[in-house]
């Protein structure tokens, strides 16, 4: 067991969909040499079949004896080909073709964007940002062979050492979540590092910093004046995803709930929810509905005059509310090995 | 020439090459559909349990110095987004890598959420226009056919002579109005902006206007308020308990602050959304109401009636603040003036009467544009909201009058606007329609967020009208937290005094304006087939011009001509000049314009960083700095705050400044002046004597504005909001205005408190800037009185009832207007190729697949691409999101292939009050919402594939 644990909350009823920490993480950490398929940061609509396509029906993770339950490895169909255009013939070239990707896209990681639920009278959708879970018992770590993939002690963050990977990819099949990507090009796995160098310098993770929607708060989890402390741990309001996957996952979702169906205005979640009560369960796991039925009532409250604690929290005004970096205790452990 | 620099050094130790082998594909893919691995191990780790302690972290160093860099530079965006976020660019051995929000915004005050970070997924990503494939390096001279994308590659000088012959050449030949200048949104960079304006000025060259051109103007502010436009700072929105989302998708289209509305309503606010289509802002909404496209008007008009039926109107605000006590002739539907009663003058005729409680007689009320008092207190007067009376006219003549509150009831009466009338009308349920109204009768403060989505139809007057009377009605404009706060596009420019001064240094009556929506339309072979009144738009434009309403440049003799002859006038533009705009791609019309227009015109000239359809189908393209290497200034209506563009690096390849190759033309041209030696000239309509011999001393104000950073310190120097700032000092972080110029704003910027317009009026009582010095809902020009819109009222939209789709091209997340359209990080994010959206039931009407190609088409043209089906779109229409550039993926024509220019007549009047051309404040919108289509499965051929990215790729 890692001393500390980084953790993230996002709250879904503040996500945009705009994707710019999809872009902030892609521009910071992707941007080379076989990487250009992968995501360490995606945004899908929900429900929806995600990226890597259906990676949620996939398996993965572990079984309830604890034993790994290793899924297929997605193919390359399943993420979509990061697309390439031939700009320069028509546009400085004389050509009379138009501009065209090279492949005809038939998936890639937002391809069923907005499309959500397929009830046209009361359409339904929400967006769900996903990183690695950092979780506490990695499945990916558990699952390779060369001992490759490591639990940070001092914060928790889970990494893929980059000098002793392999490739195998035993780690892709183990995770529940598909957040270990595979470079073909350096012919090793790679994934989301939790930005640890930023917050070592005591700057969020680019996916946080950047999120213009500032649903993202980070801290450390047993540290009690955070924000995910408080979050998660004292207003239970953020739930782990795919919980009966058995690794522990540290990303935390406040869960959506949407507006009523039409001609119902006034109707509760509990009563008639426009999203589908097994689709949140699904994802998010049987106390789903708990909290939202507690957020419900505190936006209520909140929308009769009184003030909530929690709401008040998720407004999150600045970064010093959002965030609660320990670059001192990183430093010392790092330091200290 | 063609080919991108494949050398750029990611700054990760990686080639562009490198990266682009990857993507090819194939190798990729097989190595994944294999799975051979095996558990290798080089050496022995059994001891080591990497859940508690890792021996071997040496290693992390990749990432840490994968994050670091040798320089950071200060810089935004100009593609009028409405967002101005100030961003932060890290480079790295010279080549600049990534950018990040700079989140450096002061805030206002402890409570209201701050604006950081600020910036989307599109600024995240706008390095790749710096080195991408797209970029204009050198100048280039057209080699082929217009937009066929042959070029030869010419130096400055070949480049600057081509364009500056031509020009003078016209000058000398055709007349100065044949010169004609675009470019938009000053605010987003106003010094690249004054770089051209001033050019236009001083060449006595038309100057083009955008706002109402596409459509962002809303004519409904004009209209009652007297303003082009005013809205809260979006920080205000915290401050609301009751936000309605209407027309607007903020999710989407306002990014960088839609979090302080979901903010609000974690703070108490309830958020309404009214929008067809089930969209990114709806999933937070508290109430969706799913309207039927085109109907708004009947919804806010049924609340605004709801509201007068309970009695829950604020009576002493409407009182005091709006035109609805005046008093109205019922022979004539004019105003009671007091003209009238006594002698007819100026004054009297601009002076307004209410009916007086106290006296029991009608009362001048001040305020007006003929009151000598310049305030909105009422004194001691009691105005009557309700009654009919007799007045008796100066010759004696006894005539009925009544409210413009009165005729309001009397006009609402009608079964339409009752709640269970809107519900119908509007695709609404009843329950739904009643926590709308009841909603606004109870919270306050209120306020609409309004956009685009419903700005854009034809009738976007009335609707503005009726939206802004619901607001009014609860006193709620004027007020933190409350109004009608409409945000599309970044027309106002905060520090405006100094901006003016150096656009158009001898101020606004020596330059020929234009509005684009009329100067488009009349020159290209464009027909409205619509009749209003029985005529067509061509005889209101063909009135509207000689009545000196409208200007239409260039000149020609109105008198003589008739209706049928303004699309083929004698005297024609002869060359467009073209910078921060992509006038071509975003124009309706498109199919017509390039049939016409684009024919006569004998210059195009584009200045451009990237090749977008403009500069593809233009003579000449001269290569301008990125946003990422210039000087330059940024501000927007959606917070208070300026910020710099700076060179982060110094323009790359051949490019220059927009500054620069302005003042490099205005050199050019003095030579050409010089080398012909062509004297200087009297330019009668505007009593100057052009002597463009000095051109270059002129534009250069003697050499006081060599540098952009002498024209943006002339700005900064010369606006009362930015006072005490030089554009070294913005480098630091965001600055707030320190103040508002009166003469241009209707609020104070204070410290501690969210902007919000209007404050001097319900606070300070000064006028409005109406003709009646109210909120002014009532309109008696004798237009007005012909159509029957005097007061807000709905109208179906003006549509073409032959074909059964509308064609819906709002805006959307994944570009602003037609930037980022053609970006690969974000196309391969969405679906990679233009894509219209459908609804379920539509498709499966129409026989089509999702994914499949389709082709969409009506009386103006076609369009073949994309198709996706969603659920949460309405059937009854097509939604494109704007802006593809035309080069990019469609099979045949373009989104703007199916459009055409619909003028409505009562945006063609002047002459009256507050309602008189001015450019990008009055004049006909380019509206494009009520365009109708009809679609089918596409089986034709398709282009080929981009082999040769593939095989650049794997090279």
């Amino acid at each position: 067991m890692s001393k500390h644990q980084y953790a993230m909350v996002m709250d879904l009823n503040k996500c945009l969909g705009c994707h710019t920490c999809t872009l902030a993480c892609k521009k910071q950490w992707t941007d080379g040499d076989g990487m250009a398929y992968m995501y360490w940061n995606n945004v899908e609509t929900r429900p929806g079949q995600g990226y890597p396509r259906n990676f949620d029906r996939m398996g993965g993770g572990f079984d309830v004896r604890g034993n790994l339950r290793p899924s297929k490895l997605p193919p390359l169909e399943d993420y979509g080909e990061a697309l390439e255009y031939d700009y320069g013939q028509r546009l400085f070239g004389g050509s009379k073709k138009p501009v065209m990707p090279h492949v005809l896209a038939d998936y890639g990681p937002n391809f069923d964007e907005d499309m959500g639920g397929d009830d046209t009278r009361n359409p339904y959708h929400f967006y769900l940002p996903r990183i690695c879970n950092h979780c506490t018992h990695p499945a990916c770590l558990e699952a390779c062979p060369r001992k490759a993939i490591y639990k940070r002690a001092e914060d928790g963050i889970v990494l893929v050492d980059q000098e002793r990977c392999r490739g195998y990819r035993h780690c892709i099949r183990a995770c529940p979540y598909k957040k270990l990507y595979f470079n073909v090009v350096e012919s090793m796995s790679q994934k989301c590092i939790f930005c640890y160098p930023r917050l070592e310098k005591g700057r969020p993770n680019a996916c946080a910093a950047q999120c213009p929607g500032r649903l993202r708060f980070v801290g450390i989890l047993d540290d009690q004046e955070s924000p995910v402390h408080k979050l998660v741990v004292q207003h239970k309001v953020a739930l782990g995803l795919l919980p009966q996957r058995g690794t522990g996952p540290n990303v935390y979702y406040v869960p959506p709930f949407l507006p009523p169906k039409a001609g119902h205005p006034r109707a509760t979640v509990s009563q008639d929810p426009r999203l589908p009560v097994k689709v949140l369960e699904r994802l998010f796991g049987p106390r789903v509905m708990d909290v939202v039925r507690s957020l419900e009532g505190e936006l209520r409250r909140a929308q009769r005059g009184s003030r909530s604690e929690v709401l008040d929290l998720l407004i999150g005004r600045n970064d010093s509310v959002r965030y609660a970096l320990r670059p001192d205790i990183m430093k010392r452990s790092a330091s200290g090995k | 020439m063609s080919k991108g620099d494949d050398k750029r050094n990611d700054g990760q130790g990686l080639t562009r090459r490198q990266l682009l082998q990857v993507a090819g594909g194939a190798g990729l893919a097989a190595l994944f559909s294999s799975d051979k691995a095996s558990a290798l191990q080089e050496f022995e780790i059994a001891d080591v349990d990497p859940l508690k302690r890792y021996p071997y972290r040496g290693w992390e160093e990749l990432y840490r110095r994968q994050f670091s860099w040798d320089k950071v530079g200060r810089s935004t965006h100009s593609v009028n987004c409405t967002g101005s976020c100030s961003w932060k660019v890290y480079v790295k051995n010279g080549v600049m890598l990534r950018e990040e929000q700079a989140a450096d915004y002061p805030p206002i005050n402890a409570e209201l959420p701050d604006y950081n970070p600020r910036g989307c997924q599109k600024g995240a990503c706008y390095v790749e226009y710096v080195y991408g494939a797209q970029r204009v390096k050198y100048p280039l001279i057209r080699a082929g056919e217009r937009g066929e994308g042959r070029w030869r590659k010419a130096s400055w000088d070949e480049a600057l002579a081509y364009v500056a012959e031509r020009l003078v050449d016209n000058i000398y030949k055709h007349g100065p109005d044949t010169n004609t200048f675009f470019s938009v949104i000053p605010a987003m960079s106003p010094v690249s902006f004054c770089s051209g304006s001033r050019m236009a000025h001083l060449l006595g060259g038309v100057f083009c206007s955008f706002y109402d051109w596409y459509c962002d103007l809303p004519p409904g502010q004009p209209i009652t308020w007297g303003v082009q436009t005013e809205a809260c700072e979006c920080a205000d929105w915290f401050n609301s308990k009751f936000i309605v989302l209407w027309g607007s998708n903020i999710s989407e289209t306002r990014i960088p602050d839609a979090h302080f509305a979901w903010e609000a309503r974690y703070h108490g606010a309830r958020v309404a959304c009214v929008s067809p289509d089930y969209n990114a802002s709806a999933v937070h909404a508290d109430q969706y109401l799913p309207i039927k496209p085109g109907t708004d008007a009947v919804l806010a008009l049924a609340t605004c009636r709801y509201l007068i039926e309970q009695g829950v109107y604020d009576a002493p605000y409407v009182k005091e603040q709006t035109d609805l006590p005046l008093l109205v002739r019922e022979d004539n539907q004019r105003f009671l003036r007091m003209s009238d009663l006594g002698p007819k003058t100026k004054l009297t005729e601009a002076t307004f009467l209410c009916w007086d409680a106290s006296t029991e007689g009608p009362k001048p009320l001040p305020g007006s544009q003929g009151s000598v008092d310049k305030t909105l207190k009422l004194g001691s007067i009691e105005p009557v909201l309700t009654g009919r009376w007799t007045v008796r006219l100066a010759d004696g003549k006894p005539v009925r009058v009544t409210t413009v509150f009165e005729r309001l009831k009397k006009q609402l009466s009608v079964p339409l606007y009752s709640i269970s009338g809107a519900a119908r009308r509007c695709g609404l349920s009843e329950a739904d329609v009643k926590q709308f109204v009841h909603d606004f009768a109870t919270r306050k403060p209120a306020m609409i967020i309004h956009g685009a989505g419903t700005n854009h139809w034809y009738h976007n007057d009335l609707l503005n009208r009726a939206m802004i009377l619901v607001v009014a009605l609860t006193g709620n404009v004027g007020k933190n937290g409350g109004g009608f706060n409409h945000y599309v596009g970044q027309e106002r420019i905060w520090p405006e005094h100094g901006f003016k001064a150096l656009a158009f240094p001898r101020g606004g009556k020596k330059q020929r304006w234009q509005n684009t929506t009329m100067w488009t339309y009349c020159h290209s072979q464009m027909q409205d087939p619509h009749r209003i009144n029985g005529k067509p738009i061509e005889h209101y434009i063909l009135e509207s011009v000689r009545q000196g309403w409208m200007p239409l440049w260039p000149e020609n003799n109105w008198q003589a001509l008739n209706a049928g002859q303004l699309h083929n006038l004698p005297r024609k533009p002869r060359a467009l000049i073209v910078w921060r705009a992509n006038y071509l791609n975003q124009a309706k019309g498109n199919e017509a314009i390039l049939r016409s227009l684009w024919k006569q015109l004998d210059l195009i000239v584009d200045i451009n960083y990237r090749m977008d359809t403009t500069a593809l189908y233009s003579d000449v393209v001269l290569p301008a700095a990125s946003y990422y290497e210039k000087t330059d200034i940024n501000s927007t209506d959606c917070h208070s705050y300026i910020h710099p563009f700076s060179k982060v690096l110094d323009p790359l390849y051949e490019s220059k400044t927009d500054w620069d190759v302005f003042g490099a033309l205005a050199q050019k041209i003095e030579q050409v002046i010089k080398k012909r030696k062509l004297q200087p000239f009297e330019d009668k309509k505007l009593g100057w004597k052009r002597d463009l011999s000095r051109l270059y001393a002129d534009w250069s104000d003697d050499g006081k504005l060599k540098t952009d950073e002498d024209a943006a310190n002339f700005i900064l120097s010369h606006s009362a909001e930015t006072k005490g700032m030089t554009y070294q000092s913005l480098q630091d972080h965001p600055r707030r205005f320190v103040a508002t110029d009166p003469k241009a704003w209707n609020s104070d910027i204070e410290v501690g408190r969210a902007y919000t317009p209007f404050t001097h009026q319900v606070e300070k009582k000064r006028p409005w800037r109406t003709l009646t010095g109210r909120q002014q809902f009532y309109v008696d020009h004798p237009w007005y009185v012909d159509f029957g819109e005097t007061l807000p009222v709905h109208k179906d939209p003006q549509d073409d009832p032959q074909y059964p789709l509308y064609w819906n091209t709002p805006h959307g997340r994944w570009s602003i207007h037609s930037t980022w359209r053609d970006n690969r990080y974000l196309l391969r994010l969405q679906r990679g190729l233009p894509l219209a959206y459908i609804s379920t039931a539509d498709a499966k009407k129409y026989g089509v697949a999702d994914n499949d190609w389709v082709k969409i088409h009506n009386g103006q043209g076609a369009a073949v691409c994309k198709v996706k089906i969603r659920p949460g779109e309405q059937p009854g229409r097509i939604t494109m999101y704007h802006g593809w550039e035309k080069f990019l993926g469609f099979q045949k024509g373009g989104w703007q292939s199916l459009t055409y220019i619909k003028i409505k007549p009562t945006q063609l009047i002047g002459g009256y009050g507050h309602l008189s051309f001015r450019l990008n404040y009055w004049g006909p919108t380019g509206n494009n919402r009520d365009v109708k289509v009809t679609i089918e499965k596409y089986t034709g051929p398709v282009a080929a594939l981009a082999s040769s990215a593939k095989k650049k790729a794997l090279k």
